[in-house]
Formats: C-alpha cells, structure tokens, sequence
C-alpha cells in the first residue's frame, strides 16, 4: 500500500470539513440577517481509483456544492401575501388617521360644536334680545365652521400626504427593479460553473420582497438562474440584466385640495407613460390609491353635504325673521360658502360689532319676541331632506359609525393578511432560517472529522517516518 | 405546512412578538382604568361610537330642555308672586268699595279712601311693571325696555283702558325636541291688569265725586276674576314645567345610565385583564430567559 493516497486522501478531507466549517461559521455570523437562507456543504465522495494491488479504493471526500434550503414555492407565496400585507397595512394605517381627524369622542368634535351651537340657540330663546346669548351664538357658530374648515384641510391633507407616498413607493419600488436586474447579471456570473450564489440569490430575494411590497408581481426564473419580472397585468418589469419598463405616475385628476393628484402606471424605455388596467391591485400602492381615491373623497362628500345642509337650514331661519333694530334680515344670512372646506361665518362679530344684533331672533318687533330663535332651536331635531331625512346629530353620528367601521374593517384585513404573510414567514423561517443548536452541532461534527483527518496524516507520517527509518 | 425545525430568529421573534402585543395591550388596559372610558376612537367600536355621540347630542338638548323648563318656572312662579299681589291689592279695593257703599261716610273719609284707592292704582300698576331678571314680566319677557308697559296714573290724560303700551308678544319655552313641545311662560299686562286698572281708577273716580260707589263693585269683582283665572293659568303652566323639568330629569338619569354603559369601563373585569396581561408577560420574558439557556454552547461549556 502507497502511503502518499493516504496523505492525499486526508488532505482533502482536512480541506473538505475546512470548508464546511466556513459554511457554518458563516450561517452563524447570519443569525440575525433578515432574509438569509441557510447553507449546508453537500459533501461527496471522490471517485475511487485502482491501487497497486488492483483494488477499487475510496479516493476520500470533496465538497460538491454548497446549497441553500429554500423552498420556492413558498417564497412565491410569499411574495403574494408580502403585497397584500402591504396594501391591507397602507390602507388601515390611511383610514386609522382619517379616523382620528374625523374623531367625534374627543375634543374638538363637529358633534360637540353643532350641539352647542344649537345650545346657545336655546339660551338665545330664553333671552332673545340678549347681547350675551347672541354673542355666544355667534361664537358657537364659529366654532361649527372652524371644525367643518379643519376636518375638511385635515382630510384634503391626508389625500395629498397619500399621494406625496405613492410617488416615494414607486421610487422603492423602481430602485428594488434596479437592483433585482443588477442581481439577475451577477448570479449569472456567478453561477457560471455551476455553483450557485447563495448569498446574492438571498440579495436578490430581499429586491423582489421590497418590490412585492409595492405590487404585486410574477416571477419566473430561467435556467441560467435570471430571475424575469412580471407586474400583476403581465407587463415585463425586468428581464435579465434589464429593467424593460419602470412603475410611473403622470399628472391626473385634481384632489380635495385643488391640487392635481397622480395616475399610476409604469414608464417604457423610450419613456412613453403606460396605462395598463389592473396593474397595480395590490402591494402598498393600491392601499394608498383606494384610500385615496375611494375612501377620503367619500368622507369629504359627506362633511360637504353635512355643511351645505346646516348652512342652508340655518340660513332658511335667519332670513325669515328680523333682527334686534326690527330690521328685515331676508339678505342677511349667517353662513356663506360652500362645502366643509368653503363654509364662512358672515355675521362675525370680530369683524362687524353689530353682528349679533343682526341675528333675527323675532318674527315681529315686539319686544321679547323670541318665536325665530325657537325656529332656530328646532333645528336640532328636525329631519333634513338633504341628510337623508334625519337630524343633523343623527347624521353625525351615522358618519361617525361608518368612518369607524371603515378604519375597523381595514384594521382587520390589515391583521388578517399581516397574520398569513407572518405565518409563511415563519414557515420560512423553519425552513431557511439559522438554528446556532444546530450550527454548534455541526460544527463539532466537521471539527472531529477535521481531527480525525488530522489523525490520519499524523499516522501516515508515523508509518512514512518509520518507513525512512528501516531504509537508513 | 407542519413546523419541523424552529430557528433561532423565529424564536426571539416569538419573544418580542409575544411581549409586545402584551405590552400594548397593558397599555391600553391602563388607558382604561385610568381614563375610566373603554373607548375614545370609533374604531375601536363603531356601532358604540355611534351610541355614544347620539347619546351625548341627546343630553346636550335635554340640559336645555332642562334650563329652559326651570327659566320658565321662575318666571311663572314670579308672575304668581305679583299676580298673587294683585290679588290682595283688589281684595282690598273691594273691601273699600263695600264698606263706602254702606252707611254714613263723612267727606274725610271719602277723601282719604280716594287715597287709598289711588295708591293701589299705582300699586297694580307697579306690578304691570314688575321686573324680573331685568325683564318686563307682563310685557313679552323683553329685557332692559326703558318703557314701561304701563302708563303712570299721575301722568296727565291718564286713561287705564289704553294705559297698556307693552309688547302683546306672547314667550315661549321650549321643553322638547318636537315644535309643539313648548310652553307659554309669558302673560300679557293688558289682558290681565286692564280690567282691574279700569275698575279702581273708576272706583276712585267715584270716590272724588262722590258718585255710586256701589256701581263700581261689578267692574272690580270682573277684574277679581280675571287676576284670578291669570293665576290659575300661570299656576297650570308653572305645574307642567315643574312635571317635565321631572321628566327630563329621569331621561337624563337613564341616558347617562346608557352612555356609562356603552363607554364606561368596566374597571372589575379591566383590572383583572390587566393582571392577566401582567403575568402573562412576566411568563413570556421569564419563558425567553430559560430558552435563551437551552444551547449545546450551554450545555457543552463552549
């Protein structure tokens, strides 16, 4: 027997555990990396050779490959709850701080502002020809347009804060594309002798989440290991090393505040702007778009006819009377504008001192004639065509219902989908993730066979050197 | 999918995971306990935010059904004071009148009960002027009317008939939420004292004449009646106000009852979820700090 193939042997054995305790070292150094998918060496033996004495010997041990455990379907699946997660997340987190704007349990509330305008209307009633009632009727009715002008900037600010986002998560999504095509080049590269980069398959996985996050999207890798990127509608986002056409938004319809909002569609090389149906049902953009487009107009209708309802039916009163001086007030109304964002008060007494002598508490100039004040206090209670029938505070409280079972709702399939995308994270998790028991586990393991390989040169050499020995 | 293997991710995850709904949820349950309230974003219970701002609307209208019930009970209870007054004041009108239609009366006398006549003329017409609050109480409720409603005797062409110049506006309260949910409080002067303002000023006319005292009797026995109708009406009207003042007090009381029962926490069961939470997070951090010991690196002394 030849002792220099045992040398060999141990030597690629020292060399092959060498290599598998980098492998482990380095699922340890990643224990905490988001993402990373753990490595395991696939160890092989050497083919065997014939010896001397014309037997088939075992050649010892190599690395074949170092391998990933992932499973790709579940990866796939979880793109998929990644960009639902995201959409149910963006449109709750929107419809939760529309709900605090619009909040009518706290202070300042709409409800608490109309029912104290219609307080100092009955206070008025009991006085009518009190400075001091009309004064502080006159204040409640500022504050009724204060909250209306509030709540209307509140949510016209939100859409345009939406719409301010929708632009930044195209951008993550267009810098996730950048990087996926970069990636595509660099396995290829780096898989050119049919080993696979691990590391950047990890890379480039984290892309597609962060894109997923955006919109949803279809992949499909080919053999040289390039992953193609589809949006939901089936446009090319990436091919190979080449980003084909990149998310986008033109200048649309204008918003609440006046101001033009943008359309979402995506970009081709040549720059022409692309507007395919269904290309963005979901991912955090479509949240925002739907919180956008759907959810705060339909709030801001309401608070509108809500403001056009009261100035209407407030104004019907005031001008049917005559103020403290017996003066008509037929052309003196108490609000002015339009819609929660345009209502003004125009007897103002901050800017006109005879304001609350203009208040037609009477319907003659008798003293103590309180009979269009009492008109006014009615109000409270009284159906609106306009409202649907019902009562000012009724409607009040039914929008107060309906923004708090959208924000509920939301909230809801915002957790439902957050649990499946955790739940296939976990599972992931179990799959590729980093268990250090079982990385020290292996890392005796390949640390004894590395000693028992070191054994084996150790003898070798004893045999060798006694071998000299007997020659000398 | 079964779970086969758990990596060490998955474990502090479920740590922090865990922890932090638990501390959430600590924290809300002391918003609880400490605000008293269960919910304060209509999120959190629509269908009660619903509840609750109606609620809260209804008891804003009924603390004014409520001021303007007891506005109106000082007011008639007021008018009842004066009327009352009135009252007396034609009592003795009558009694002078009686007692000057009978036997022998020297002219001295006749002159002095023209005086006391007079004085209750102007008495009578001190009441039509009473003030309330510094409001015209037989005169539309109106405030600060530097007029008085009602003409001075001594004024010169004194005629009590017309001496009435008053607001004929009758005063409202409302007591409800329905248009027909109102209650007169307001009592007009000319209807009520004209009658006896014409029956003792013609008492005291006779009186200096010395015309037929007892002609005058019929005049100030018809006034006698009307102050005391007035008084009856004022008295009804006071009585219902006090009923729905009652009535709005007990709506009140079962509102507030409502509204504590949709918003307000249950502080038994908020504590005890509240313990439940606390332990259960101590158990989390003390369940992470023996997993966290659970290593071969432990157990092998690496």
């Amino acid at each position: 027997m030849a002792l220099s193939p045992v040398l060999s042997l141990a030597q690629r054995a020292l060399l092959a555990n060498e290599a598998a305790l980098e492998v482990v070292g380095n699922n340890i150094s990643n224990v905490n990396t988001p993402g990373y998918s753990r490595q395991v060496p696939e160890f092989e033996s050497n083919a065997p050779a014939i010896d001397a004495s014309g037997q088939f010997l075992g050649t010892g041990v190599r690395i074949a490959r170092v391998s990933q455990v992932v499973d790709p379907l579940l990866l796939r699946r979880l793109l998929g709850a990644t960009s639902d997660k995201a959409a149910q997340g963006a449109l709750s987190d929107r419809l939760g701080e529309v709900a605090g704007a619009l909040n009518d349990l706290q202070q300042p509330s709409l409800a608490s502002a109309v029912s104290g305008f219609f307080d100092a209307a009955d206070a008025l009633a009991r006085n009518p020809s009190g400075v001091a009632e009309r004064l502080a009727l006159l204040g409640r009715a500022g504050t009724v347009v204060s909250e209306l002008n509030r709540r209307s900037a509140a949510i016209a600010d939100q859409q345009r804060g939406i719409d301010d986002r929708i632009g930044n998560a195209l951008d993550e999504g267009n810098a996730a594309l950048k990087d996926i095509a970069r990636l595509n080049i660099a396995i290829v590269d780096g898989e050119l002798n049919g080993q696979r980069a691990n590391d950047l398959r990890d890379e480039r996985q984290r892309a597609l989440q962060k894109l997923a996050a955006v919109l949803p999207l279809h992949t499909v890798e080919d053999d040289s290991g390039s992953v193609a990127v589809y949006a939901a509608n089936g446009l090319t986002l990436v091919s190979q090393g080449s980003v084909v056409n990149t998310l986008a938004t033109r200048t649309g319809t204008a918003g609440l505040d006046g101001g033009p909002l943008t359309d979402l569609g995506f970009k081709d090389a040549a720059g022409n702007f692309l507007v395919v149906a269904g290309g963005y049902p979901s991912g955090e953009a479509a949240g925002l778009v739907s919180a956008r487009d759907t959810f705060l107009p339909a709030h801001s209708t309401a608070l509108d006819t809500f403001a056009n309802a009261f100035r209407d039916q407030v104004n019907t009163v005031q001008q049917a009377g005559v103020d403290l001086d017996g003066n008509s007030t037929a052309l003196v109304p108490m609000f002015g504008g339009s819609g929660a964002g345009g209502i003004t008060l125009l007897l103002d007494s901050n800017v006109d001192p005879n304001a609350p002598r203009k208040i037609a508490a009477a319907l003659t100039t008798q003293p103590g004639d309180n009979q269009n004040v009492l008109a006014l206090a009615d109000l409270r209670t009284a159906s609106v065509a306009a409202l649907g029938n019902v009562s000012f505070g009724t409607y009040i409280a039914a929008e107060q219902g309906k923004v708090g079972e959208d924000a509920s709702r939301a909230d809801d399939a915002a957790k439902a989908s957050a649990a499946l995308a955790d739940q296939l994270e976990n599972q992931r998790q179990s799959i590729s993730g980093v268990n250090l028991n079982e990385e020290l586990t292996n890392l005796i393991k390949y640390q004894r066979a590395f000693q028992a390989a070191s054994q084996v040169i150790r003898i070798a050499d004893s045999l060798l050197q006694t071998l000299v020995n007997v020659v000398q | 999918m079964s779970v086969t293997r758990v990596s060490n991710s998955q474990t502090f995850s479920l740590l922090t995971d865990r922890a932090g709904q638990l501390e959430v949820q600590i924290r809300e349950l002391q918003d609880q306990v400490s605000s008293g309230i269960r919910f304060s974003h209509p999120e959190d219970d629509p269908a009660g935010a619903v509840q609750v701002v109606r609620i809260r609307g209804s008891l804003d209208a009924l603390a004014q059904y409520k001021s303007s019930s007891s506005f109106g009970t000082d007011v008639l209870g007021a008018q009842d004071k004066a009327l009352g007054e009135a009252d007396n004041l034609l009592t003795r009108a009558e009694e002078i009148a009686t007692q000057q239609a009978q036997g022998l009366i020297t002219p001295e006398q006749r002159v002095a009960a023209a005086e006391e006549v007079h004085g209750i003329l102007q008495g009578l017409t001190a009441l039509g002027n009473t003030e309330f609050a510094g409001r015209r109480l037989f005169s539309g409720l109106a405030l600060d009317t530097p007029t008085a409603p009602f003409t001075d005797p001594d004024a010169p062409g004194y005629n009590p008939a017309t001496a009435y110049t008053g607001s004929t506006q009758q005063f409202f309260v409302k007591t409800g939420g329905a248009t027909t949910e109102r209650v007169r409080v307001s009592t007009r002067g000319d209807t009520v004292f004209t009658n006896a303002l014409v029956g003792v000023k013609a008492l005291e006319d006779t009186l200096r004449t010395n015309g037929d005292v007892a002609g005058t009797l019929p005049g100030l026995k018809t006034a006698h009646a009307t102050i005391s109708d007035e008084r009856a009406s004022v008295g009804a009207r006071q009585t219902q106000l006090v009923d729905r003042g009652t009535q709005v007090a007990g709506l009140t009381t079962r509102q507030q009852a409502n509204l504590a029962d949709v918003q307000d926490t249950d502080v038994v069961a908020v504590i005890s979820q509240l313990v439940q939470a606390q332990t259960a997070l101590q158990t989390t951090l003390q369940a992470g700090g023996r997993l966290v010991q659970l290593s071969v690196a432990t157990v092998l002394g690496i």
